[in-house]
C-alpha cells in the first residue's frame, strides 16, 4: 500500500468521506449486534426514534447535546491550535462547582442576577482549572494531555469530597433525606436557567450559550489577532516565535478559554437540568470526554460542532432511555467508538492519496519501492 | 506483628498495585516503540470481563482454567488493541483521539459493558478465583510473610514480567532496536528495523498485559464482575508509566506507592484520621504532574525523558 | 552502474548513468544541486530501485531491494543529516540492526571493547559508551563511518561529508579515507566542492541535469574544467564578481550605520555561550558578509538581532536606536527584517495561505488590522499586489503557502520583509536549497534592496555567496568574530584559515 500526501483535497471527498465513515460505524455495529442475536435494524429504529421522532425526543436530545456542545466547544477551539486539552471532564466539573456556589450564594437576589453569576461562575473556574495545565505547558513544557488528564481525576475528587465527605457550602445538612444520603443543596427557583419553546422542542438556555459560543469561536480563529497567533502557534511554533507572537502568553489564554467552555458546560448542566450539584450523576456521563470525541468528529470546525453535538446527543439520549431488559447496554459506546475509529481512518483519505500495489512476484516487497514525488 | 497496621498496609499495597503493573509496563512497551495508547482503561475492562466470562464457562481444575481465563482476557484486549494499532501506525491517524474512542467503545459505556450485560455476568461470584499462595510454606515468616509470600499467582508473575521487561529493554538486540524506534524511527528505519512491525507488536503487547491487568480485578480483587470496575486503574497506569520514566523496575516501585495510597485513605480513616481520603486518592495524580513537570525542563528531558518519537506518526520520508 | 535510469513524478533524476569505481580509488560524484548525484547514490546504497539499469560488484549482478541488502554485499552510506538515535549510547547506535550481534546480550562491555578496538584502527576516537546527543558533529560523523567500517563495508558512499565540518575536521576525515583505500576498499565521495574534490580524489565523474558527462582523472583535469562539465559554462571566478558585482560597485557610498552590534553576548539552546562579545557594524546600502562553517554561532546570531533569542551581554542598535533583548516585536518595529535558513519551517507557517504568511510580522499593526480584528480585504489586496510585484509562482493568494517551491516560499518571505521597509535585513543562507534561477532572483532583490539604502548582514555557510555579494566580509567561528576585511583585499586562503579558527 502506498500512502501519497495530497495536494489539495477535493470538495466530493470532504462530504464522502465523514458520510461514509458514518455508514461504516453503523454496519459494524450491526456485525456486533448480529453476533449477540440482535436484530440491527429493529434496535437503530428505536435508537433513532428515541433520539429525534418520538414525543419529547428533540428535547431529551438536547439535554444531553447541550453539555456536548460546550465541552465540544472546549475541544475543538484548543485542539485546532494543537492544544491537546484533555481536562474538559474536569473543567467541567469545576464549572459546576463554581456555578452551584454562586446560584446558592445569591438564592435571595432575582432570576436575571443568579442566571449571571452562575455563568461567570462557571466561566470563572473552569478556567482556572484549565490555566494550571496551560501555565505548566507555557513555563516548563509539561505535557498538557497528562496534565490535563490527571487534573480530571483530581477534579472528580474534589466534587465527591464536597458533597461526600466534608461539611462543605455546597453540602445539604439540613433536610431529612440529606441525613440519610450525603446529597448538594438544591439551587433555589430562581437559578433554573430559561428555555425556550420553538415547538417541536424546548431549548435550553445553555444550548443557545453554546450557538452563541460557535460563532464566536468561529470569528475568533477566522478574524481576530488572537486566533491568528493561535494558527501561527499550532501551526509552527518556530514561525511564531520568529513572528513575534507571545507564545506563553497565548497558550494560556487558550486554555483559559477552552477551559471557560468547559466551565460553562458545567453551569448549564446545574442551571439547566440537575439543579444541584450532582458529584455522582455528573461523574458518570463522561460529557468532557463526550465532548473530544464531537470536536474530533467535527473536526474542530465550531458550527459542526454544533451538528455532531445534536446527532450524537440524540445517540447518547436514546441508549441511556432505552436501557434495561431487551436492549443492549453498552451499545452507545461501542456505536460512539466505532464511528470515531473510521472518521479517524477516513481522516488518512482526506490528506492522503492511497494507492494498493498487489504484488505478484514472491520478491514483492521491492516492487515499487520508492517511486515518490521528489 | 503480622497484623500490624504496616505489614497490612504493605501487603495490600503490592495486592492492589499489580494490575496497575501489568498495565503500565504495558503501556511502557508500547510507548517506547513510540504508539501512545490512552486506551487502557478500555482495554483492562475488557480483559476482566472476558476473564470472568471464561471463568464461568470453563470448565476444570482451578489452576488450568484461571490460567486460560488470564490469557483470553489478554487475548481480546489485545485484539482491541489491534484496532488502535491500526489507526495509529498505518493510517497516522491522531494517537490522542484513537486511544480516546478506545476506550470509550471499550470501557465502561462500550464494549465490555456490553459482553457483561449479553452473557448475564453480573451478580454472580466467580467459580474459580486467584487466592493467595503460601509459597514456601514461609507465609507465617514475621513481616516478610505476608508481604512476600503470601500473594497470588498473578503478584508474583508481575514480578517475573518486571524481570523479563528489564532484560528484554536492555540486554537483548531487539530490545535495543525497540528503543531506537521509539528515539528516532528514521534512524531505526535507515538501519533497516521494520519500524511498522515494532509499532505494531508492542501495541499489541501493551493490550495483551493490560487485558491480563484487568482480568485481575474480575479474578482476584472482587471476584466477580461488575460494569467499569476498574473505576481509572487504566488512567493511573498511563501515569505510572510518566512516573517511572519509561523504566519497567520503577513501574513496579510506582505502582506499589499508588496502591499505597489508595489503601492509606481507608485505613486512616478507619483510625478517625481527619484527613480526607480524597486526598490520598488524589495523591497519585497530583505526584505524576508533578514528576512530568521535572522530566519537561530541559536538562532532565533528554536524560529521563519520554521516547522522542511518542505519539508521533512514521512516515518514511521519500526524498 | 550501467545505465541507471531512475525517474521521479516530474523529473528525470537519472538519464542512463553509467558510473564505475576500482578497488582502492577515491572516486568524487560531482554535480549541482539537482544534477542527479544523491539520487545515484541512494540507488547504490538501496534506498531507491531503478527503473533500468544494472548494478554489478566486484563483477557480479546484484540486485538491492534495501539499504540491508546492500550492506550485506558490502556497500554503505554515510549521509548527510546522520541517522543516529541521540539518547542511546554510541556503541549501541554502531551495533543497531547489525543481525550478526547475539540476540542475548549478557555482556555489553564486549560489543563497547570491539568499537574502541575499530575506532583504534583507524585512528577516529570516541568514547562507546558516550550517548550521542553528547557529541560534536565530527564525533557524530566518525560515528557514522563506524557504523559502516563494523558492518564490512568495502564500498562506502559519503554524501556532501564535509558540509557540517571545519577545515581541520575535513582533513581528519580524508586521512580516515585514505587509510580505508589504502586496504582496499573504495570511496565514492559525492560532493559539489571543487577544490575538496581536487586534492582528495582519484578520479571525478560529473552529472548534470540527470546525464553523465564524462569521467576524468583528477590528476589530468583542473577545476575549471570540471566547473565547466558540471554548469556547462564557465564559472566566473574573478575577485570582483561578474555581471552581479558590477551592478554593486555603483553608488556605493558609506552612508549612515543600518546596524551596530557592541559586545554582544548569547548563550546557545543548551545553556552554554554562543556568541562572545560580537561587535559589528553594517552600513545603509552595503552588504557585510558573515562566512563560517556551520554551528559556529551563526542562528545565534540572527536571532541575537532579530530578538528571538535574549542577549546576555551587550546592544544591539538599529538607526541608532536601542532594541531591547529577547523581543522580536521590539526589533521588527524598529525595522529588523529576518530572513531565516529554515525558510519552510520558521521563515512562514507553511499550512497557513500566502496572504496569511504576508502579513505574519504585519498583523499587529493597521492598516492589516484594527483594534484586534483583521481587515481581510486590506490583508487579501495586499497578497495581490506582492505576488505580482515578487512574480511568486502560486494559483493564488489563498494557497497553502507549503505547496510553493523552495524558490517562492523564499520569494514570500522577502517579499514580506522587503515590504516592510526594513533598516537591515538579516539573511541567513537565503540561497540554501534553491536552484540556479532562484539563487539569483533572491540574490538581485537583496541587492535592489542594498541599491535602496537597507543594510544587508549575510550570513552564510557558501563562501562563494559572501564573495560575490559582500563590501566587507568578517568571519565567525566558535562565536567570536574572527577579522573582518574589506572585499578587495579578501583573500580566500586567508578566509579559510581564519573559518578553521586560525586567527593568523
Amino acid at each position: 500500500m502506498r500512502i501519497q500526501r495530497r495536494l489539495a483535497t477535493p470538495h466530493w471527498l470532504l462530504v464522502a468521506v465523514p458520510a461514509g465513515s458514518l455508514l461504516a460505524a453503523f454496519v459494524a455495529t450491526a456485525i456486533v449486534l448480529l453476533v449477540a442475536g440482535k436484530d440491527p435494524l429493529a434496535i437503530y429504529a428505536r435508537l433513532f426514534d428515541r433520539a429525534f421522532i418520538a414525543p419529547g425526543a428533540l428535547t431529551n436530545t438536547l439535554v444531553t447535546a447541550t453539555p456536548t456542545l460546550l465541552t465540544g466547544l472546549a475541544a475543538a477551539a484548543a485542539f485546532r491550535m494543537k492544544l491537546w486539552n484533555i481536562g474538559a471532564e474536569g473543567q467541567l466539573y469545576l464549572g459546576a462547582v463554581g456555578a452551584s456556589g454562586v446560584g446558592l450564594a445569591l438564592r435571595d437576589q432575582s432570576g436575571p442576577v443568579i442566571i449571571a453569576g452562575m455563568i461567570l461562575g462557571g466561566l470563572i473556574l473552569g478556567a482556572a482549572w484549565a490555566i494550571i495545565p496551560g501555565l505548566l505547558k507555557a513555563y516548563f513544557n509539561t505535557n498538557e494531555i497528562i496534565t490535563s488528564l490527571m487534573l480530571n481525576y483530581v477534579a472528580g475528587l474534589l466534587l465527591t469530597y464536597l458533597i461526600l465527605d466534608s461539611r462543605s457550602f455546597w453540602r445539604d445538612l439540613t433536610s431529612f433525606s440529606a441525613r440519610a444520603f450525603p446529597q448538594g443543596k438544591v439551587l433555589p427557583d430562581g437559578a433554573s436557567w430559561p428555555t425556550f419553546d420553538v415547538g417541536v422542542m424546548v431549548v435550553p438556555f445553555g444550548f443557545v450559550l453554546g450557538l452563541l459560543a460557535a460563532g464566536l469561536l468561529w470569528s475568533l480563529y477566522g478574524s481576530t489577532i488572537f486566533g491568528f497567533q493561535a494558527r501561527i502557534l499550532g501551526d509552527s511554533p518556530s514561525a511564531a516565535r520568529y513572528s513575534g507572537v507571545k507564545t506563553r502568553r497565548v497558550v494560556v489564554l487558550m486554555m483559559a478559554l477552552s477551559g471557560a467552555l468547559a466551565g460553562l458546560g458545567g453551569a448549564s448542566e446545574i442551571g439547566d437540568f440537575r439543579h444541584v450539584l450532582d458529584p455522582r450523576g455528573l461523574q458518570q456521563v463522561g460529557l468532557g470526554y463526550a465532548g473530544i470525541v464531537v470536536a474530533a468528529l467535527a473536526r474542530y470546525n465550531p458550527f459542526s460542532v454544533v451538528v455532531v453535538a445534536f446527532l450524537l446527543g440524540g445517540l447518547a439520549n436514546a441508549g441511556y432511555s432505552l436501557q434495561g431488559p431487551g436492549f443492549p447496554a453498552g451499545l452507545v459506546g461501542v456505536l460512539q467508538g466505532m464511528i470515531l475509529f473510521f472518521a479517524l481512518g477516513g481522516e488518512l483519505l482526506l490528506h492522503n492519496r492511497i494507492s494498493l500495489t498487489l504484488s505478484l512476484s514472491p520478491q514483492g516487497r521491492g516492487l515499487g519501492r520508492g517511486a515518490s514525488t521528489p | 506483628m503480622n497484623d500490624s497496621i504496616v505489614v497490612v498496609l504493605v501487603a495490600s499495597s503490592i495486592f492492589y498495585g499489580t494490575p496497575l503493573v501489568f498495565a503500565a509496563v504495558g503501556e511502557l512497551l508500547a510507548e517506547r516503540s513510540g504508539v501512545l495508547n490512552l486506551g487502557v482503561e478500555g482495554m483492562m475492562l475488557i480483559g476482566a470481563v472476558t476473564a470472568f466470562w471464561s471463568v464461568q464457562h470453563i470448565a476444570g481444575p482451578d489452576w488450568l482454567v484461571l490460567t486460560l481465563a488470564t490469557l483470553i482476557g489478554g487475548a481480546a484486549a489485545l485484539a482491541t488493541s489491534l484496532i488502535h494499532a491500526v489507526l495509529s501506525v498505518t493510517l497516522r491517524a491522531n494517537q490522542i483521539v484513537s486511544g480516546l474512542a478506545l476506550t470509550i467503545f471499550a470501557g465502561a459505556t462500550g464494549l465490555s459493558s456490553y459482553i457483561g450485560n449479553v452473557a448475564n455476568l453480573g451478580g454472580q461470584p466467580a467459580k474459580h478465583e486467584f487466592t493467595a499462595i503460601n509459597v514456601f510454606g514461609l507465609s507465617g515468616v514475621p513481616v516478610l510473610g505476608p508481604v512476600l509470600f503470601h500473594q497470588n499467582a498473578l503478584v508474583y508473575a508481575s514480578w517475573a514480567l518486571v524481570i523479563l521487561a528489564l532484560a528484554y529493554l536492555y540486554r537483548t538486540r531487539t530490545g535495543l532496536h525497540l528503543r531506537a524506534v521509539g528515539e528516532s524511527p528514521q534512524t531505526a528505519d535507515v538501519m533497516g528495523i521494520a519500524v511498522a512491525r515494532y509499532r505494531y507488536a508492542h501495541t499489541l503487547a501493551g493490550g495483551l498485559l493490560a487485558g491480563i491487568g484487568g482480568a485481575y480485578y474480575s479474578l482476584a480483587i472482587t471476584p466477580n464482575w461488575i460494569d467499569g470496575m476498574t473505576s481509572g486503574a487504566g488512567w493511573i497506569a498511563i501515569a505510572l508509566v510518566i512516573f517511572a520514566f519509561w523504566r519497567p523496575e520503577l513501574t513496579l516501585a510506582g505502582a506499589y506507592l499508588f496502591g499505597l495510597f489508595s489503601s492509606l485513605g481507608l485505613v486512616l480513616q478507619a483510625h478517625q484520621v481527619p484527613l480526607p481520603p480524597e486526598l490520598f486518592g488524589a495523591l497519585p495524580y497530583l505526584m505524576t504532574v508533578a514528576v512530568l513537570v521535572v522530566v519537561s525542563t530541559g536538562w532532565a528531558k533528554q536524560r529521563l525523558g519520554a521516547p522522542a518519537s511518542l505519539g508521533v506518526p512514521y512516515v518514511r520520508e521519500e526524498r | 552502474m550501467r545505465s541507471i535510469t531512475k525517474r521521479f513524478p516530474g523529473v528525470l533524476a537519472n538519464d542512463s548513468v553509467d558510473f564505475d569505481a576500482l578497488h582502492g580509488e577515491v572516486h568524487a560524484l560531482l554535480g549541482e544541486n539537482g544534477a542527479g548525484k544523491s539520487t545515484l547514490a541512494s540507488i547504490l546504497t538501496g534506498l531507491y530501485r531503478p527503473d533500468s539499469g544494472e548494478i554489478a560488484i566486484d563483477g557480479k549482478s546484484v540486485e538491492f531491494h534495501s539499504p540491508r541488502d546492500a550492506t550485506a554485499a558490502g556497500v554503505s552510506m554515510v549521509h548527510q543529516h546522520f541517522r543516529l538515535a541521540a539518547s542511546l549510547t554510541v556503541a549501541d547506535n554502531i551495533v543497531l540492526g547489525h543481525s550478526a550481534t547475539p540476540w542475548l546480550r549478557t555482556n555489553p562491555t564486549t560489543i563497547q571493547s570491539q568499537v574502541a578496538e575499530l575506532a583504534k584502527r583507524y585512528r577516529m576516537p570516541v568514547r562507546p559508551d558516550a550517548r550521542v546527543w553528547q557529541l560534536s558533529v565530527g564525533e557524530q560523523q566518525r560515528v557514522e563511518i563506524l557504523k559502516a567500517l563494523y558492518r564490512g563495508a568495502r564500498i562506502l558512499i559519503l554524501d556532501e561529508p564535509t558540509s557540517l565540518l571545519t577545515p581541520q575536521e575535513a582533513d581528519d576525515l580524508f586521512e580516515t579515507l585514505r587509510r580505508m583505500t589504502a586496504e582496499g576498499r573504495t570511496i565514492v565521495l559525492v560532493s559539489h566542492k571543487l577544490d575538496e574534490l581536487m586534492s582528495v580524489s582519484d578520479r571525478v565523474t560529473v552529472l548534470r541535469a540527470g546525464k553523465l558527462i564524462g569521467t576524468v582523472n583528477t590528476d589530468e583535469s583542473s577545476p575549471r574544467e570540471l566547473a565547466r562539465m558540471m554548469i556547462g559554462r564557465d564559472l566566473d571566478t574573478s575577485p570582483l564578481g561578474g555581471e552581479v558585482g558590477a551592478k554593486r560597485r555603483v553608488g556605493a557610498t558609506e552612508s549612515g550605520i543600518a546596524l551596530e552590534l557592541k559586545d554582544v553576548s548569547a548563550d546557545d539552546d543548551l545553556g552554554l555561550q554562543a556568541l562572545h562579545r560580537i561587535s559589528l557594524t553594517v552600513h545603509e546600502g552595503a552588504v557585510f558578509g558573515v562566512a563560517g562553517v556551520a554551528g559556529n554561532g551563526q542562528r545565534e546570531l540572527a536571532e541575537a538581532i532579530s530578538g528571538a533569542r535574549p542577549r546576555t551581554n551587550g546592544d544591539v542598535l538599529v538607526k541608532g536606536r536601542h532594541l531591547r533583548s529577547g523581543a522580536t516585536e521590539d526589533a521588527i518595529v524598529r525595522g529588523v527584517a529576518h530572513v531565516p535558513e529554515d525558510r519552510l519551517g520558521t521563515g512562514v507557517s507553511p499550512s497557513l495561505s500566502i496572504a496569511e504568511n504576508l502579513i505574519l510580522k504585519s498583523h499587529r499593526q493597521a492598516p492589516m488590522s484594527t483594534r484586534g480584528v483583521l481587515r481581510h480585504d486590506r490583508i487579501r489586496r495586499n497578497a495581490l499586489d506582492l505576488i505580482k510585484r515578487f512574480a511568486i509562482a502560486a494559483p493564488g493568494p489563498d494557497t497553502p503557502t507549503r505547496l510553493l517551491s523552495g524558490g517562492n516560499v523564499q520569494k514570500v518571505v522577502l517579499a514580506r520583509e522587503l515590504s516592510s521597509n526594513p533598516a537591515v535585513i538579516v539573511a541567513a543562507n537565503p540561497t540554501r536549497g534553491l536552484d540556479v534561477g532562484a539563487t539569483e532572483a533572491v540574490r538581485a532583490l537583496l541587492l535592489e534592496a542594498a541599491r535602496n539604502g537597507v543594510g544587508i548582514l549575510l550570513i552564510s555557510e557558501d563562501l562563494d555567496e559572501i564573495l560575490l555579494l559582500a563590501d566587507r566580509i568578517a568571519v565567525i567561528y566558535e562565536g567570536r568574530i574572527m577579522g573582518v576585511v574589506p572585499r578587495s583585499t579578501a583573500d580566500v586562503q586567508h578566509l579559510g584559515l581564519l573559518m578553521a579558527g586560525s586567527s593568523a
